[in-house]
């Protein structure tokens, strides 16, 4: 397919042509369920009431309030659990279906209950496919080439973590819940290696994407050179993982609240940003890719 | 069975009747479109070329808007048809961005109230847009209640004056399509994505 054919806006004329369905709310319902799932699963090992009471209200009302508010016919949204054999939709429902039961059931059911540990591996394990079911879904749709890579659902994993990791590390700080003297030395290294991790990502991703054929190479060229190079590389890499590491490594969790706060603030800015980005560059490939340019 | 469709580019003038024809068919409100005629332009001045590239849902047999459509609104007939249940689609448009022909439309809200003269509508859109719910994705049908009804040719098919349309079962080896295909060797569009398309093109 030749690399002459333009990235067109106009509708009677061939070419590749940018995605714009998906967009700021199906962004932020990725981003309130990669956090909120993370901060769930945290908060179940740490082990925490209160972090996941928080977790979950961010998956149910962010993710689900993000979710219906996109839908055209939000009063049928109980219909898109009809296909979980084929559907990565449907399965990011019944997860997060699951992980609502399971989580809340954790408050009911006293620690020592021999029900307790299978309830929450069965949350955590819910929570896990709320935060990773999104790149799944996004690698499923053979549309849009950018997409289909399989660090998709990597990607959005450790974001999850991160995202989980800094709320926890915020919520401590502002004596939200309470950590145990090993949790308080293990979480800031652990937020370093996920920010170094996340960053290796990111460029894993965006040297594959080359490589993703003609289209592929215009959604990257729009997001390394074009319309959303600026936002890319301030916010999703600047702010979000750069910035974040430094004030991680040199200012780090003992800093002080407001160190906290802003490492936070960051991390979460960066990503939403990054996933609102790689909605944005998805570009479908012209009908008749096979036309000799 | 399985009906498909061929288009010759070769014969295309470009026209658009059966972008007409077909929005006078499903009674479309403005912006709605199952089928339009793109422009391509290739080559380099002085050697430039351009070629008009009618384009439709491709009902494919391994569609992928059938495989990621969660409510089971979007679902394949025997006869090879993709079609949409307006009455299960949540409009999530999961479908939208899994089509690799970007043949689907999304109703925003207000879309079906939306006359071609002003909030009256006409008596013909007053018949035809209750057919619509608001929110919901659309595609072509390929003119699902003809067939049912018995006849041959979809609306746009029918309409072209250059016959570069031409409808009919590529199952069937004795059919036009099939002879066609075979002939002039055509091609299905973006094979790479192994969606099988029901509509091949002639060049």
């Amino acid at each position: 397919m030749g690399r002459s054919i333009p990235l067109v806006e106009k509708e009677f004329v061939s070419g590749f042509r940018q995605q714009k369905e998906w967009a700021g709310l199906i962004a932020s319902a990725f981003f309130f369920g990669k956090v909120g799932s993370g901060l769930f699963i945290m908060s179940v090992f740490l082990p925490s009431k209160l972090g996941m009471l928080v977790g979950l209200m961010i998956v149910l009302c962010g993710k689900g309030g993000a979710h219906m508010l996109y839908l055209g016919r939000p009063m049928r949204f109980w219909r898109g659990m009809a296909r979980p054999g084929s559907a990565w939709v449907s399965r990011g429902i019944w997860a997060m279906t699951f992980m609502m039961i399971s989580g809340f059931a954790l408050f009911a059911v006293p620690q020592d209950s021999a029900l307790y540990l299978p309830l929450a591996i069965f949350a955590v394990i819910s929570a896990f496919v709320v935060a990773v079911y999104d790149g799944f879904l996004l690698t499923s749709s053979p549309a849009i080439p950018i997409w289909n890579t399989a660090l998709m659902p990597v990607m959005c994993m450790f974001y999850s973590f991160l995202g989980g990791t800094t709320m926890v590390m915020f919520m401590a700080h502002f004596s939200i819940i309470q950590l145990s003297a090993e949790f308080t030395t293990l979480l800031p290294n652990l937020e370093i290696g996920l920010l170094v991790a996340n960053l290796l990502i990111v460029l894993l991703f965006l040297v594959g994407s080359i490589n993703t054929g003609s289209a592929g190479r215009a959604s990257f060229d729009l997001l390394v050179k074009g319309p959303y190079a600026v936002p890319f590389f301030s916010l999703a890499i600047g702010v979000g993982l750069v910035f974040t590491l430094l004030m991680s490594v040199f200012g780090g969790a003992h800093a002080g609240v407001g160190t906290v706060a802003l490492i936070t603030v960051a991390d979460l800015v960066g990503h939403f940003f990054i996933f609102f980005l790689l909605l944005k560059i998805g570009v479908f490939k012209p009908v008749l890719g096979f036309l000799k340019i | 069975m399985r009906y498909g469709m061929v288009i010759d580019l070769k014969r295309c003038v470009g026209c658009q009747a059966c972008t007409v024809a077909c929005k006078s068919e499903n009674g479309n409100g403005p912006g709605i479109m199952y089928t339009k005629v793109l422009d391509q332009v290739s080559g380099e001045y002085p050697n430039v070329r351009k070629q008009f590239v009618p384009v439709l849902c491709n009902h494919c047999k391994d569609a992928p808007c059938v495989r990621v459509c969660p409510t089971g609104a979007t679902y394949k007939r025997e006869d090879g048809l993709v079609l949409v249940d307006h009455n299960k689609c949540m409009g999530c448009r999961a479908c939208y961005v899994a089509c690799p022909y970007n043949n689907r439309i999304f109703l925003k809200r207000g879309k079906t109230k939306e006359g071609y003269y002003g909030k009256k509508l006409t008596p013909y859109e007053a018949v035809k847009y209750p057919e619509h719910q608001d929110g919901i994705v659309e595609k072509c049908k390929f003119c699902v209640d003809r067939i049912d009804a018995g006849l041959t040719e979809t609306s746009c098919t029918q309409t072209c004056p250059a016959d570069a349309r031409i409808f009919g079962d590529i199952d069937d080896p004795e059919s036009k399509v099939s002879r066609l295909i075979r002939s002039r060797g055509g091609r299905q569009p973006l094979c790479e994505d192994d969606t099988d398309p029901s509509v091949y093109y002639l060049d």
